[in-house]
């Protein structure tokens, strides 16, 4: 591992390069060559000194530890998600999870598109819930803008979004079971959801990136087709979560997997700056609909569910009764929905005043946020985009010391997390 | 808009606010120097007629004069969001507190400014990169970021002849970077 | 040359193998002959002199062939089953009703590249898909898939079951730890551990059977359970019976134990650097387990090649039927039956539905002549012969029991290691000790 071995000089005599060739010619990396390279053992450690504290603590090993990379390339990290493991044999004695494969430039993007396209670019971020990517957006423009949404737009938008959450929440389902190891639950769960999502492309003419929400409203109303399905869905929908439930709720292996595991405090987790299921299942009951009510919310009637024990369980089973109060609320729009224009009146070249707003919404993973600020151009000078999944991330470390590695999944399955938008 | 939270804001915090209490539909805005975000967020969290425990957002700001860090805090006490911008950062050097001893949660947070604009964040045990690579030169997020320099100085550099990038409208070859308006 | 080359030239492809297939045919036929003629009667006295040990070979042979097909065949259960059960289809294309696609599979992995990864010791890395594979195999041996079916009747037939099934965690723990691989490391020794721990109840969930029996040869304990269903095993140990059919999932690393290769966790385990065929003797290597361990089950606990009900001696059907007797008779039956049994099919069908054509009835006819020579031969086989009966009971139960198993495997989810291992130390070890003392103690009182 310490003397390597003398390397032959070969210049182009086995491969040619159509750059030329001497585009790589006696480069360490040069990829033309095969060498018989002194092979070290492959470490995901950085190869230059560390650089912050937390670096060095990390990236030192003790006796008997070793260092295991669950590499962007998975088949059960939720996207492109590096986490790099330090093991006491199966044991996880800290972890390092290492973002930016996904990084698009998001909010640089929008900061050269107009108001209107910058709501386009939301939607991919957390594309499990895209209507929940574009409401905070279209809610900090309509403030900067001082635009009043009429209110059948806004009893429109939380129908379509809370449809969203049920869809959000049964793949949640799917993908808990299949980190699991069981392969059933997630077709099942993807039935139920494709069954929202036809009706929602029903009414936003997308399957997934929805681009549906306007500045000022929604982009069509309700049609015939999307009331007939959905009129079709809510007749059984109860029945069917009720059965999706007893397979994972009485299922021993299962339960036994997931309880106790990953458990976190309410005052850790408000530490973390963690919101949504994730919180309330430790016992904070802050729910961004409650606390900080928008859009047609203040006129609807629906409970906040909380658990207290803060583990796995808790956490799919809030999600669980986040489903049922999502039913509740779907219904009494149907039977509160107001007439009325669904876009309000807008010029086609927006220019607000140079200031700033702050929208929250309660998305499935917690709290969405986006902070725009105008310079009074037609293009917002910043678009900050708060995504939870991102805050989520950071507990992990603090959730995942002295459980095994077969449990890492399962407990970044049970935050929830979506690596777009994690990492924007 | 609630005038009551913003006259206990002046009375509290009068002679650290480095401009007027402003507010518009839900949102109080409070501006306040780099120095004094240790005392301000410690009060703000601490005491019980504030009560602020629910930290929102942080992220960095670049108006093309200044750098800002923004903050975002919610309490019970009050319907309103509550903005602290903690403003007059310079855009050479900035610097600024961490608030990680407080929340351990904007730990990332700071990551990410410090990432997409330079800001250190003085008490954070954790400031590398977090989306960017580790050796990556630049600050994507600043208004003087020019996208063809960086690919230049990128290891990618002269092995593919560049592609016209996407050039913004006001950018530091044409001498003019985009401002905000001192105040807005 | 060109003349040749230019005759060459203007063959098909076809006419080309042909060219030079029938020459080589030709001559190799003509050697044949030769040798037959010239050492043939010296072979066959080698052969009559040395039977047993040509009896061996030919069952080794058969043994190692018979794997494959039976793999590709549960394999394609497990697609459509599991598939099923999660409202899919499944396989669907490749043959009727996608039935094809296993074989499809393993044509395709033969033509995979043949790689060793760096670092890997390459010794070691080939040798363990043979190690797994053999260790599986060869307890075929002594299992009897019918009266006078079996490889070897060897006296200590369940020990020499036990013993080389063991042997898979050698093969395990060499891939494991020859990939140069953190991942394979792990599932290798997650899978080592996992075989050993539950090795023990395995063995000793039927050494209460052993005290019933009083022998360990496998064909004496099927033969000890004839007659009717009740007499069969599982209901005198039905204890041991349960702890062996978990301790037998475990072993054959299928779910809920089957987390060294859990590929949500750790990519493909100890499998994980291995591609191509050394990947498909791994994979053939899990699924000839299942077979086995269910081909276990049934010989020992559900009665082998018997049939669950025992007619009584006066219906025993003896068939004397005697083909020489009919003479020319034979002839006539054997080129009119197909013909008279197509007519007498297709006119029903021809008569009472005036949209069924002519030819149409006639097709129908003759699938259905056919189906019912198929169930005549099948039967009389049956009947006649006591290893056809004893062979289709024994390979109907072991597949509900390989149904059984996929049946699991799309239901439940995997248990961790560490439960995984409390289990089997905690519960299956003192279950299977206690089964064994109440089975000593019922036998010294009730005084067999």
């Amino acid at each position: 591992m310490t003397a390597t071995t003398p390397r032959p000089d070969v210049t182009g005599s086995h491969h040619t390069s159509s750059l030329g060739d001497d585009a790589f010619a006696g480069e360490p990396d040069d990829p033309r060559v095969q060498l018989d390279r002194d092979l070290g053992v492959f470490e995901p450690v950085p190869p230059y000194p560390p650089r912050t504290e937390r670096e060095a603590e990390f990236y030192t090993l003790r006796d008997g530890e070793m260092f295991l990379n669950m590499g962007p390339q998975h088949p059960s990290t939720h996207g492109v998600l590096r986490v790099v493991l330090k093991l006491d044999g199966e044991k996880v004695v800290d972890l390092d999870p290492v973002l930016g494969y996904l990084h698009r430039g998001v909010e640089k993007l929008c900061e050269n598109a107009d108001y209107h396209h910058s709501i386009a670019y939301l939607d991919p971020l957390e594309y499990v819930s895209s209507l929940f990517c574009e409401w905070p957006g279209v809610m900090a423009f309509e403030k900067l803008l001082d635009v009043q949404v009429p209110r059948r737009a806004e009893y429109i938008r939380v129908l379509s979004a809370e449809l969203n959450r049920i869809a959000s929440h049964s793949l949640f389902l799917g993908w808990m079971a299949l980190d699991l190891g069981g392969l059933t639950p997630i077709l099942w769960s993807f039935i139920e959801r494709d069954t929202i999502v036809e009706m929602l492309a029903s009414l936003t003419g997308q399957r997934m990136l929805f681009n549906y929400f306007r500045i000022g409203g929604v982009n069509g109303d309700l049609n015939h087709e999307f009331m007939s399905r959905l009129g079709d869905w809510m007749s059984h929908a109860t029945e069917q979560v009720e059965a999706g439930n007893t397979l994972l709720n009485e299922n021993e292996i299962f339960v036994r997997r997931m309880r106790g595991l990953g458990k976190i405090d309410s005052k850790t987790a408000l530490r973390m700056t963690m919101s949504g299921p994730n919180l309330r299942a430790t016992g904070v009951p802050f729910d961004m609909r409650r606390a900080h009510p928008y859009s047609a919310y203040p006129e609807l009637d629906f409970d906040i569910p909380t658990r207290q024990e803060g583990d796995c369980l808790a956490r799919y089973l809030l999600r669980m009764d986040e489903i049922k109060q999502s039913l509740r609320i779907i219904d009494q729009c149907l039977h509160q929905m107001p007439d009325g224009p669904v876009m309000a009146k807008l010029p086609r070249l927006l220019r607000p005043r140079p200031g700033r707003a702050y929208a929250g919404i309660e998305a499935p993973r917690g709290q969405y946020a986006v902070y725009a600020i105008s310079d009074g151009t037609d293009q917002p000078f910043r678009m900050r985009i708060h995504d939870p999944s991102f805050l989520h991330l950071q507990s992990v470390g603090l959730m995942m010391p002295g459980h095994l590695v077969a449990d890492t999944m399962a407990i970044m399955a049970s935050l929830d997390p979506i690596m777009g938008g994690v990492d924007k | 808009m609630d005038r009551s939270f913003k006259a206990r804001l002046e009375r509290r915090f009068g002679d650290q606010l480095t401009g007027p209490v402003r507010q518009r539909h839900d949102e109080t805005e409070v501006r306040i120097g780099p120095g004094d975000v240790v005392p301000v967020i410690t009060a703000l969290h601490d005491e019980p007629e504030f009560s602020f425990e629910f930290l929102a957002d942080l992220c960095g700001v670049d108006t093309g004069e200044v750098m800002q860090v923004v903050y975002h805090l919610w309490s019970p006490t009050t319907p309103d969001w509550l903005r602290v911008i903690a403003d007059g950062l310079s855009r050479e050097d900035p610097r600024v507190p961490s608030v990680t001893f407080m929340w351990k949660g904007a730990e990332w947070m700071e990551r990410e400014a410090y990432d997409m604009f330079g800001i250190t964040f003085e008490g954070n045990r954790d400031l590398r990169r977090i989306y960017m690579p580790p050796d990556y030169q630049s600050f994507p997020l600043r208004k003087d970021f020019y996208l063809a320099d960086d690919a230049a100085r990128s290891p990618g550099a002269g092995v593919r002849p560049m592609e016209q990038t996407h050039v913004p409208r006001d950018t530091v070859a044409t001498g003019k970077v985009r401002r905000l308006s001192p105040g807005t | 040359m060109t003349v040749v080359s230019r005759g060459w030239n203007r063959l098909t492809l076809p006419g080309k193998f042909l060219f030079i297939l029938v020459p080589l045919l030709i001559v190799a036929t003509a050697a044949l002959i030769i040798l037959i003629t010239a050492f043939g009667q010296l072979a066959l006295d080698t052969l009559a002199a040395n039977l047993p040990i040509v009896r061996f070979v030919v069952a080794a042979t058969v043994i190692l062939l018979i794997t494959v097909p039976t793999a590709f065949l549960i394999i394609y259960m497990e697609m459509k089953i599991i598939a099923l059960m999660n409202l899919r289809i499944g396989p669907d294309r490749v043959g009727p009703f996608g039935s094809l696609l296993s074989v499809v599979h393993g044509l395709k992995v033969l033509m995979k590249e043949d790689f060793t990864p760096t670092g890997a010791d390459s010794v070691v890395f080939t040798w363990a898909p043979v190690v797994v594979y053999l260790a599986s195999v060869m307890t075929l041996l002594v299992i009897p898939f019918a009266p006078g079916l079996y490889g070897a009747d060897l006296n200590i037939g369940l020990l020499y079951f036990f013993a080389v099934s063991g042997l898979a965690v050698v093969g395990l723990l060499m891939a494991g730890w020859s990939s140069y691989n953190k991942y394979s490391l792990l599932g290798g020794l997650r899978a080592a551990a996992q075989i050993v721990s539950y090795e023990i109840p395995l063995t000793l969930s039927v050494v209460g059977l052993l005290l019933l029996a009083g022998t360990m040869s496998l064909n004496q304990l099927v033969e000890n359970q004839q007659g009717w269903f009740t007499d069969w095993y599982i209901f005198q140990q039905p204890l041991g019976a349960l702890i062996l059919f978990i301790a037998a999932t475990a072993e054959a690393n299928r779910t809920p134990f089957d987390l060294t290769e859990a590929d949500s966790e750790i990519v493909a385990g100890f499998a994980t650097e291995y591609s191509g065929m050394r990947f498909g003797f791994f994979f053939f290597a899990e699924y000839v387990n299942v077979f086995i361990v269910s081909a276990l089950f049934v010989t020992l606990f559900l009665g082998g090649w018997n049939a669950p009900f025992a007619l009584p001696e006066a219906w025993q059907v003896q068939l004397s039927l005697d083909p020489a007797s009919f003479n020319i008779g034979l002839l006539f039956i054997i080129a009119l039956a197909p013909v008279v049994l197509t007519l007498l099919f297709a006119a029903p069908f021809w008569l009472v539905s005036s949209r069924i054509k002519w030819w149409q009835a006639l097709l129908i006819g003759f699938v259905l002549a056919n189906v019912f020579i198929v169930t005549l031969a099948v039967a009389w086989a049956y009947i006649g012969l006591n290893w056809v009966a004893g062979i289709l009971w024994f390979m109907l139960k072991t597949y509900v029991l390989v149904f059984t198993f996929v049946w699991m495997r799309g239901t439940l989810p995997r248990v961790r290691i560490d439960q995984l291992m409390g289990f089997a130390w905690k519960w299956l070890l003192p279950a299977s000790l206690l089964n064994l003392f109440v089975t000593a103690a019922a036998i010294v009182v009730i005084g067999r």
